[in-house]
């Protein structure tokens, strides 16, 4: 039997999503559901002078309107605070009561016998509101007699800091030149297909509480739950069957959460809340909104010596879960890459504005790449270098590895440089600019860009603790069935990534079992082993993986040692093969794994005391100091833009990664091809957009335009594999594409108006942007 | 008439009868109603396809129905296409292609691409693309449901020489 | 995202929805393909008391080609697309309907209903006001005829009165030689368009334009006839030149939107290149149609 880790084994998950049996949240049924609708906020920032809901309460079909006032004593509030210097945060319900701050902002929730009749009490409440004047931009929020969002707070800074790392002076004294780049990047969102929601199902018989939840983090979503709702732990249990896609912003605690679950606490029964898609566009949140100003010390030959970088960040009205320092420091701790910057000067500030909450987005710190790159090109053009030269002076080679950058994160066994020399050749990127040069002769835009990266997946401790969050070690459980099957209960939460497959190979590998044996179990807190984080970070493939190889290796031992009492062999001299135990060299001495588990659970006196105690194992895996750390890739594009219309045709993209071994090549194929979907729609088509009176103005999929399979070109991928010494040598790719994909289309876009003379220095790169910037039109207001 | 109506209909060949508010969709009637959650809601307004199921032969977007409207009708949902536990072509296609990855769109493909490779059975990659811009996918950037989609043509015509990418 | 409640019809035939429509034709929406109304409805853009669902009337859904061609209220956007009769005889019409959605809404839509639908950034209503197609509408006062021209009044509002159902469109004989063209340019194919033109121009012996109908989608609140550059087009060759200084008359007098999808000036500009392109397109056809 051959090995399944490496080969594109057919997902178990496939079997029930191809024939429409999933279980997503929607398809949760209950007896006795009733069904919640919010009413929010239309306006951006206003006094709530009055919410009059007895006409909606009184609807026929409607059990219940609960406003603020209903939730006070029956929900803590939320407080995200973490005690981070510099650090200010408000203190807020799940539904607003004395102000909205954002169009989208919760205001009251109602539930009735379903959807169709709660939204018709929606229309049946009257609000007052005494409208203020909004702030929409951070420069708008931080202005002296900006309306202050929280009163209470004074002001609407949110964060504001400066780290200095190594001597920044000293760089730039010793630079040749000073380039400066600036990007500024626009508000979009993950608009997973899969909406928000939730089934909140209390008991009041037995004080319990069954949370079914769109959400990648079940674990997380009880210890908050408890928290807030004042329920013991051990009383409430969260299901996170099939989710959707989750792409970052499903990883928190919503205040629809607190108010679907106090609804269901209050009444009694199982309350039903399905985000719908304005809602999901609009009030969900937004991400990515900063600008980067980057002033780069360089030496006579391209090498950025130092770094100073000033980045603002939007975080629209009410903070999420996952705080925005957080988000700036992720920047702060990857933007050095692997590169050879002596010191870093990093200043963030944070402002809260009238817009929806800055959420987690696949790639949160993608920013880093973004400006990192872009700077590189600018550093490019100024010497009259090309961009594959550039990089080259300024990556790290093998040789150089393990580094300590200035901000204290170890660069080691990342494969940067390995990947640019392997586009450029499996590109043949020597060719693309001949065939740029023939094109540029026809007066055609043609343009091709390069970008690397390398992303912490999952990450090194020193990495982890530049960001500011310490996570805790991963678990995994592997038993050993009385059928000598296996079952793998993993604390990953797979939203698409195939984790049920793949953690599945990773397994059967081990034991040498069957795949089709091994049965992987996810998602419910009653029965998987407590971890906070859940799924993110693109940590599955070492964290998760690694969790299972040590709870399978653990489960190894004690089969070889039960083996090893029933063959009379010793244990080391058997192996795990096809479902059995043998002796090596002596194949016939052997005992399948289901008579072995048939024995130890039900013949305990065949073995010394304790025997089947063994077969359950839970184990946690931490990767080391300085290992579980890199991944790397370099994505090349070429693109031609249309100078009458703007309109960008991707003519080839290539990706030569490199995330160690691959447990599954499609899954990884998939993982990179659906990143650089969403980075393209980031960077050509979405836009998460207000205007100027704060209203917002993508609210349906006719407005915040999604890629489609006529926008997304054909991607080819070459996978590296440079072997290392890592124990657990995967690693992740999950946000590879997403990160990369609006640098190297940026620097591709700007290449191609290279006759025009212009810098991109700011996304979205619409049709009409590119012809402002090659001033075939004039400017309108920004957008 | 606005309290509820009788829709009498087929769905994957079987008689089925349940009351529907005339402002009820099809895809919530499916869906609640009948208790068939295979078809999916995305968007509610038309846009991304995960509600699509065939309609007397055609693909609609059922949030696009009235469920009084399929009132007579016989419609197919994703539930229906396996047959004798069975997997259709295109569902095989899509399982070796690894089309789809958190499978909320899936069911509106699977209906889009059935419905396609009726009309055209020999289409191009070009073709094929085209026709699946009508669906939206947030997770597999779309180069394998496209492979899907062209392997499922293959398996349909009985080519069965396997797919030539 | 739901529908509010209202009251459902389905009446069987012509007279009865007409009875209908003159008694609560004020509060009620028309109900044929539902592609446009029903995501209307969900989002609680309108809460009409009544719908008024036609699906079942006999005799809408008939193509009639005598050399003009008539399709009838419930003709399906994607049974005229493969209708031989819309293909043969207008070919504007039918280079424009395989963009008019998607597939999956085709098989519902219907032309009738595009029409009536009236939204400005939408492909037939404008190949309508370029060929001065007939809209019929009927209601028990009798039935009437309405030029495509004076059809549209606004962004979603016709000249259709409350009491009035829209029974057919007819497009007039398509002049033998002539050239077409329909061009769009939207963000993502098959999107309503941001700007779209559509074109027919015939050429004299001589290669002087004979006939120009010019229209635009998407760059004002109804179909634009670009009558100014129609008249710029007369008589002059078929070239660059006179394509140029057309387009340049037409877009001069247009007044596009700006929204989140393009700014005014955008879509002013991406007129003028699909008006240079359409007409390059068309008198190539017309050329070929003459040889």
């Amino acid at each position: 039997m051959a090995n399944v880790v490496g080969s594109s084994v057919e997902r178990v998950e496939d079997a029930r999503l191809l024939t429409g049996r999933g279980r997503f949240t929607d398809d949760v049924r209950l007896p006795g559901t009733l069904h919640a609708a919010f009413l929010r906020s239309i306006v951006p920032h206003a006094r709530i002078r009055r919410i009059d809901v007895e006409r909606a309460r009184t609807l026929p079909g409607v059990s219940a309107v609960f406003t603020a006032a209903d939730f006070e004593g029956v929900v803590q509030p939320l407080d995200f605070s973490a005690g981070i210097p510099g650090h200010t945060l408000p203190t807020f319900g799940p539904l607003s009561g004395d102000k909205a701050r954002y169009v989208g902002d919760p205001l009251a929730v109602v539930v009735a016998t379903s959807r169709y009749v709660a939204e018709d009490a929606l229309g049946l409440i009257d609000v007052e509101f005494e409208e203020l004047p909004h702030v929409l931009t951070v420069e708008d929020a931080l202005a002296v007699g900006a309306p202050v969002l929280f009163e209470e707070l004074g002001d609407n800074l949110v964060y504001d800091a400066l780290h200095e790392y190594g001597d920044v002076e000293a760089a730039f004294a010793a630079a040749d030149r000073v380039v400066t780049a600036t990007i500024a990047q626009h508000r979009f969102t993950s608009s997973a297909l899969e909406t928000r929601g939730a089934v909140a199902s209390y008991d009041p018989e037995s004080g319990e509480l069954l949370y079914h939840s769109s959400n990648k983090s079940p674990h997380m979503l009880r210890v908050r739950l408890s928290e807030h709702l004042g329920l013991p732990q051990h009383r409430i249990r969260v299901v996170t069957k099939d989710v959707g896609g989750a792409f970052g912003g499903k990883g928190a605690i919503w205040r629809e959460d607190l108010a679907v679950a106090a609804a269901s606490l209050l009444l009694g029964r199982p309350v039903k809340w399905i985000e719908d898609r304005s809602e999901n566009l609009t009030a969900f949140g937004g991400a990515r909104e900063e600008d980067l100003d980057l002033e780069a010390a360089v030496d006579a030959d391209g090498v950025i010596l130092g770094l100073r970088v000033r980045m603002r960040m939007n975080h629209g009205a009410y903070p999420g879960m996952w705080l925005t320092p957080m988000f700036a420091a992720l920047v702060r701790s990857t933007i050095l890459s692997a590169l050879r910057v002596r010191a870093m000067s990093f200043a963030t500030t944070i402002a809260a504005t009238n817009k929806n909450t800055y959420i987690s987005y696949r790639g949160p710190g993608a920013s880093e790449t973004l400006a990192r790159e872009r700077l590189l090109d600018a550093v490019a053009a100024e010497l009259g270098l090309d961009a594959v030269e550039i990089r080259r002076r300024n990556l790290l080679t093998r040789a150089e590895q393990p580094r300590v950058q200035p901000n204290g994160v170890t660069v080691h066994r990342a494969h940067a440089r390995e990947t640019l020399e392997a586009a450029v050749e499996l590109a043949g990127y020597d060719e693309l600019r001949r065939e740029q040069e023939r094109a540029r002769a026809e007066a055609r835009l043609v343009g091709i860009g390069v970008a690397t990266s390398i992303q912490p997946c999952p990450g090194f401790p020193d990495w982890w603790r530049a960001v500011g969050y310490r996570t805790e070690p991963e678990p995994a459980r592997v038993r050993l069935e009385p059928d000598g099957r296996l079952t793998v209960v993993t604390s990953e939460m797979p939203t698409g990534q195939g984790h049920e497959t793949t953690l599945a190979q990773v397994a059967a590998d081990c034991l040498g079992v069957p795949f089709g044996d091994v049965h992987v179990v996810f998602g419910d807190t009653q029965t998987t082993p407590f971890y906070y984080f859940g799924s993110g970070a693109s940590r599955a493939s070492n964290m998760g993986a690694g969790a299972v190889l040590r709870a399978t290796g653990t489960l190894k031992r004690r089969i070889l040692e039960l083996a090893a009492h029933l063959l009379e062999v010793r244990a080391d001299d058997l192996e795990l093969a096809d479902g059995a135990v043998r002796a090596r060299g002596a194949p016939s001495r052997q005992v399948t794994l289901e008579e072995l588990a048939r024995r130890a659970y039900r013949e305990p006196d065949a073995f010394p005391p304790g025997a089947a105690a063994g077969l359950d194992a839970l184990e946690y895996y931490e990767p080391e100091e300085g290992s579980g750390g890199w991944a790397a890739s370099t994505h090349v594009c070429v693109v031609e833009v249309d100078g009458e219309t703007g309109v960008v045709g991707i003519r080839r993209y290539v990706v030569v990664e490199d995330c160690g071994p691959l447990i599954n090549p499609a899954v990884v194929a998939g993982q990179i091809r659906g990143g650089i979907a969403q980075g393209l729609g980031g960077a050509l088509l979405e836009h998460a957009a207000y205007d100027e009176d704060g209203q917002f103005l993508a609210g349906t999929f006719m407005t915040y335009l999604l890629p489609t399979a006529l926008e997304v070109p054909e991607v080819e991928i070459h996978h590296l594999e440079i072997p290392t010494d890592d124990p657990v040598p995967f690693r992740g790719v999950g946000e590879s594409g997403a990160i990369m994909a609006p640098a190297v289309l940026s620097a591709a876009i700007e290449d191609a108006l290279r006759p025009f003379g212009v810098r991109v220095d700011r996304l979205p790169l619409t049709p009409t942007r590119i012809l402002e910037l090659i001033g075939a039109i004039p400017v309108e207001s920004p957008g | 008439m606005s309290g509820t109506l009788p829709v009498r209909l087929t769905v994957n060949g079987e008689p089925r009868e349940a009351l529907a508010e005339p402002r009820h969709t099809l895809a919530d009637f499916l869906r609640h109603g009948l208790g068939l959650t295979g078809t999916h809601v995305g968007c509610e307004h038309g846009v991304c396809g995960a509600c699509t199921v065939v309609v007397d032969g055609e693909p609609v977007r059922s949030c696009l129905m009235l469920a009084v409207q399929a009132d007579g009708a016989e419609v197919l949902t994703v539930e229906g296409l396996a047959t004798d536990g069975r997997l259709h072509p295109v569902q095989e296609a899509f399982r070796e292609r690894h089309s789809f990855q958190c499978g909320f769109c899936t069911p509106g493909f699977v209906m889009t691409a059935y419905a396609f490779l009726r009309e055209s059975p020999e289409p191009s990659r070009a073709e094929i693309r085209k026709a699946l811009s009508s669906n939206l996918c947030r997770c597999t950037g779309y180069q394998s449901i496209v492979d899907g989609v062209e392997l499922a043509a293959e398996k349909l015509r009985g080519d069965g020489r396997g797919s030539g990418g | 995202m739901k529908p509010a409640p209202f009251r459902y019809h389905r009446p069987e035939t012509l007279d009865e929805t007409l009875a209908l429509l003159a008694e609560i034709g004020d509060d009620a929406a028309v109900l044929a393909g539902g592609q446009s109304l029903v995501p209307v409805l969900a989002l609680r853009l309108a809460s009409p008391a009544h719908v008024v669902d036609v699906n079942r009337v006999p005799g809408l859904d008939v193509i009639a080609a005598n050399g003009s061609l008539a399709l009838g209220a419930l003709v399906r956007q994607q049974a005229a697309c493969v209708a031989q009769a819309v293909r043969s005889s207008q070919p504007l019409l039918a280079e424009a309907l395989p963009l008019v959605g998607h597939r999956e809404t085709r098989g519902r839509g219907t032309v009738v209903g595009s029409l009536a639908h009236a939204d400005p950034a939408a492909e037939l209503p404008t190949v309508a006001v370029a060929l001065d197609a007939e809209i019929a509408l009927a209601s028990c006062r009798g039935v009437r005829t309405v030029p495509a021209a004076e059809f549209f009044l606004a962004p979603f509002m016709t000249a259709r009165a409350p009491d009035e159902l829209v029974t057919e469109v007819r497009f007039p004989a398509w002049p033998a030689g002539a050239g077409h063209a329909f061009l769009e340019f939207a963000r993502r194919s098959h999107d309503f368009a941001l700007a779209a033109v559509a074109v027919l121009l015939q050429l004299d012996a001589d290669g002087a334009v004979a006939g120009a109908r010019l229209a635009f989608a998407g760059v004002g609140s109804t179909p634009v006839r670009a009558d100014g550059a129609e008249d710029a087009l007369h008589g002059q060759p078929a070239g660059e030149e006179s394509f140029r200084a057309a387009a340049e008359a037409a877009v001069a007098v247009l007044d596009p939107p700006s929204d989140v999808l393009a700014s005014a000036a955008y879509r002013r500009h991406v007129a003028r290149v699909l008006l240079i392109r359409a007409l390059r397109q068309a008198a190539e056809r017309a050329r070929e149609e003459r040889a």
